[in-house]
């Protein structure tokens, strides 16, 4: 006997209904985001007039022409807050938003030019260097406020105190506080510099985004309690080509032109960065004319481009390397060390690991950087290497090296690049497990030296050759050379000198000879140096990538 | 038994569940040997910046202490700060929870829709053409690997046809329609924004194809095998034997009751969709709790994990609730027993 003559199936149709109303977000609806795609009628609005009830546009809509779109895997993202923001895709946006006192342009990174100053002079106060810079008169914000030194003195103090991942830039490299940073007068800013630190990596770190100027008086008003950090997540307040209009999270961020831009109008409105996590999808899009730029694709990806879009090579600075921990023995033996870097098929490892998409850096310094050492004596030597582990009176050598899980950047699996290393030491009698771990596990492991070996990379923090020589030299540094159990306080001491000379010669020589010596004596075993590859649409004019990691969206435009 | 007390049993059945959840999850994700904090401030940050992290979230306290902070704040309704994100994870499970809802309910009704038919079908031709067929294809579905299917789709309807978007929710010069459920086919009819709603249904279908897929194949195998069982039963004959037409005795004597074992696999499915939806949010560009439960897990965020895996829990409760209940609908005995 049946009571009902509702289907079971509508029944849990319906059920799911319930659930589906009773699942949705809290009570008070928050609106869509604010800005031009929410208020203005799509731009399919035309051929459909009856289909939207959308205010009048103030601005001209985002389309497929007046819009650069960019598929990239921004899952990275956590912050637009430029004093904390310190992921790839988190200053690929500030930099096109925020404006710097000194700036690098386009692929250079090695000429300090003008951006917020006009012009900048250090000084030598005996016991430090006065940097003062003069303001462009008549700058102003995109919110029309004048752009002034206290503005400048605001934004450092943000950063000092959030404390976020890039201060120590500030804080340890350059050595300064708060309270060094002053208006001299609406226009001046002087920065008073210790002497640990060279004036010239100080601007190379002043071009970074943890440098961005932000509007005070814009942040102050939407304080909440922690310097406008929240507020700046995805909001912005700066004086850039672009204003964030929003960020929706693992969706996209749209940027639209700064009306009040102090340089030239942006060719291109808009700039939608679509959040596209796997490769295929982005390379599709580039096909499909979806996206005019796809950041993520492999060399494979890249190789199947044709016709209407191409692969543009950049510099990517990140080394990959082998730590070895110096305090594990034998690798407290350099000629150990010397018959492991020897027993390494670099070749291979370039050019058939990563198809050539990478070039062989055996030195610290990553090209084309200031100081950048090319020598690269070392090529799969193994009855060399087994030499030198007799020399070091050595044998049936036998270590364990973490990896992290994954790809690694370039495009090879770390697995794939440790299993070719465990077959050429094991060639020269060099027994190596490999462990794989999270990146995570890693770091830990290695940050308290307690790794035998390590395989990963190490990207530069700002434009300077300091930025490697440091962390790879000076064990007091707490870095890199630390984790390696690494004290050599003559290369040390060097690194220190060589951080802090103006000559630029005398500099070059220094970092000659400390890169050989590390070479050599040092804890690590350098691999390559990857190329950064992008999948750009044929009518996309003026993209260039800069080393540190970003684009000038402000010189794309398009062509029909 | 009526309803009422039968609810209050599962409830409190339900909150020790979720305490049981918590203190696993909590536990599993302190075991992890690696430090969250080096993981948010990154390779670079000097040890003094890491021992800020830690303070400031409290991850340097003794963990059952960490543990009694964490479930003090939850009864306040308060599921903590990701450690990630650094946005409090209520907000973020509201940002990402309504798009895996959307997808996972689409495609389980997609499954029930086609799965259900198709299993009745192939009962009632056994061994005839379309039996093999159904099963043939629920085969596939059952062992295709669901990354691969995503990436098939989109390269034949997005790469070669074009017919259809190869991700996201909408497209991106339609901006998303007002949110009040947060689902977007809902509440661009709701804003009767039928441009948005065309697209929003657009983006849902190849991914709910997708994640469906294998719960279709699962659903039509077990309807199938109930249905030949139950097909077999006397008082099938008996319907028969009355005279009933053909569709009658299939869809009103066997069909109801073949769906009881049905029911029990679809909200073992529901769970499943969820998992699934993990990958296939990667593949489809989809802005869900897959996806953040993922980059949780790898950034070592257990404000975040705890926040999902409690959300999941709750979910898949509910569908195991709702499965119980459905089955008093649908079988009268177990209302009266």
């Amino acid at each position: 006997m049946y009571e009902s003559k509702r289907s079971p199936l509508m029944i849990l149709i319906s059920l799911a209904l319930v659930i589906l109303t009773a699942c949705g977000p809290a009570a008070t609806p928050s609106v869509a985001p604010e800005g031009p795609q929410a208020t203005e009628p799509p731009a399919q609005a035309t051929e459909a007039p009856a289909a939207t009830e959308a205010p009048a546009a103030t601005e001209a809509p985002i389309s497929v022409e007046n819009t650069l779109s960019i598929s990239s895997n921004i899952s990275d993202l956590i912050t637009l807050d430029p004093a904390v923001v310190y992921e790839y895709s988190g200053i690929l946006v500030t930099h096109n938003v925020y404006q710097t006192l000194v700036t690098f342009e386009g692929a250079d990174m090695q000429t300090i030019k003008p951006s917020l100053a006009d012009s900048w002079e250090t000084t030598d106060a005996s016991d430090h260097w006065e940097l003062t810079f003069k303001l462009h008169p008549g700058n102003t914000f995109a919110s029309g406020n004048p752009i002034t030194a206290d503005d400048v003195v605001y934004s450092f103090s943000r950063v000092f105190a959030l404390n976020g991942p890039p201060a120590f830039l500030l804080t340890d490299v350059a050595g300064i506080t708060a309270d060094s940073v002053t208006a001299v007068d609406p226009e001046t800013v002087q920065i008073n510099l210790p002497k640990t630190a060279s004036p010239g990596a100080f601007l190379a770190i002043l071009t970074n985004t943890i440098a961005s100027v932000v509007d005070s008086k814009v942040v102050q008003e939407n304080e909440g309690g922690d310097n406008g950090s929240t507020w700046l997540l995805d909001h912005s307040a700066g004086s850039g080509a672009y204003v964030v209009d929003h960020w929706t999270q693992e969706v996209e961020v749209l940027l639209t032109a700064n009306p009040n831009f102090n340089g030239d109008q942006p060719a291109l409105t808009s700039v939608l960065i679509s959040h596209v996590p796997e490769s295929s999808n982005q390379l599709t899009a580039l096909q499909n004319g979806d996206a005019d730029i796809a950041l993520n694709l492999t060399a494979e990806q890249l190789a199947t481009l044709s016709g209407d879009a191409t692969s543009v090579k950049g510099e990517d600075l990140r080394l990959f390397y082998l730590g070895m921990n110096v305090g594990v023995e034998p690798l407290d033996k350099p000629e150990v060390r010397e018959a492991l870097r020897m027993a390494i098929d670099y070749d291979g490892i370039v050019n058939d690991l990563l198809s050539g998409n990478a070039q062989k850096v055996q030195t610290i310094i990553p090209s084309p950087m200031f100081g950048y050492n090319g020598d690269a004596p070392f090529q799969q030597d193994i009855e060399g290497a087994k030499a030198k582990l007799e020399e070091a009176g050595v044998s049936d050598v036998s270590l364990e090296m973490l990896i992290p899980d994954g790809a690694a950047p370039g495009g090879v699996q770390w697995s794939d690049l440790a299993a070719k290393l465990q077959s050429d030491w094991d060639q020269a009698g060099i027994t190596v497990t490999i462990k794989q771990v999270t990146f995570a596990e890693l770091l830990d492991a290695y940050r308290a030296q307690g790794a035998q070996l390590a395989l990963l990379y190490w990207g530069p923090d700002f434009a300077d050759p300091d930025t490697n020589v440091t962390p790879f030299t000076s064990y007091e540094a707490h870095s890199i050379a630390w984790r390696n159990a690494w004290d050599d306080p003559d290369v040390a001491a060097q690194s220190k000198a060589a951080a802090v000379m103006t000559d630029a010669a005398e500099r070059e020589a220094a970092y000659k000879e400390i890169t050989d010596y590390v070479l050599h004596n040092g804890p690590y075993a350098v691999l390559y140096q990857p190329a950064a590859l992008f999948g750009v649409r044929s009518t996309v004019q003026g993209f260039e990538w800069n080393p540190m990691g970003f684009t000038d969206f402000w010189t794309i435009l398009k062509i029909a | 038994m009526n309803l009422l007390s039968y609810l209050i049993r599962r409830l409190v059945g339900f909150v020790a569940v979720m305490i049981g959840i918590s203190i696993i999850t909590f536990g599993l994700s302190h075991l992890v040997p690696a430090d969250p904090a080096i993981v948010a401030m990154g390779d670079h940050a000097t040890d003094e910046q890491i021992n800020a992290f830690r303070e400031k979230y409290g991850l340097n306290k003794p963990i059952p202490e960490q543990y009694w902070i964490y479930v003090t704040n939850l009864l306040q309704g308060d599921l903590g700060t990701s450690l990630h994100t650094r946005r409090p994870v209520a907000e973020d499970l509201r940002n990402f929870f309504p798009a895996t809802f959307e997808l996972s309910v689409t495609a389980l009704v997609l499954s029930i829709l086609i799965g259900i038919p198709a299993g009745v079908i192939s009962a009632t031709a056994r061994n005839r053409l379309p039996d093999h067929v159904v099963r043939i294809v629920s085969l596939i579905g059952g062992s295709v690997p669901i990354f691969w299917l995503g990436l098939i789709l989109i390269g034949f309807f997005y790469g070669r046809l074009g017919w259809l978007p190869g991700g996201a929710r909408i497209d991106k010069f339609i901006p998303p329609p007002l949110e009040v459920t947060g689902l977007f086919t809902v509440d661009s009819l709701l804003a009767g924004d039928y441009t948005a709603f065309w697209s929003s249904v657009q983006h849902l279908l190849l991914p709910a194809l997708a994640l469906g897929y294998f719960s279709t194949a699962i659903i039509a195998r077990m309807m199938r095998s109930s249905m030949l069982e139950v097909l077999n039963q006397v008082y099938v004959l008996a319907a028969r034997a009355k005279g009933l037409r053909q569709g009658m005795v299939v869809w009103r004597h066997a069909a109801r009751n073949a769906l009881i074992p049905t029911v029990t696999t679809i909200g073992v499915t529901f769970g499943s969709l969820l998992s699934g939806a993990v990958l296939t949010e990667t593949i489809f560009s989809w802005p869900g709790l897959g996806r953040y439960a993922t980059s949780s897990a790898i950034n070592l965020d257990f404000p975040a994990v705890m926040g999902v895996t409690l959300l999941a829990a709750l979910v898949y409760t509910l569908a195991n609730l709702i499965v119980d209940v459905s089955y008093q609908w649908l079988d009268p005995r177990i209302r009266n027993g």
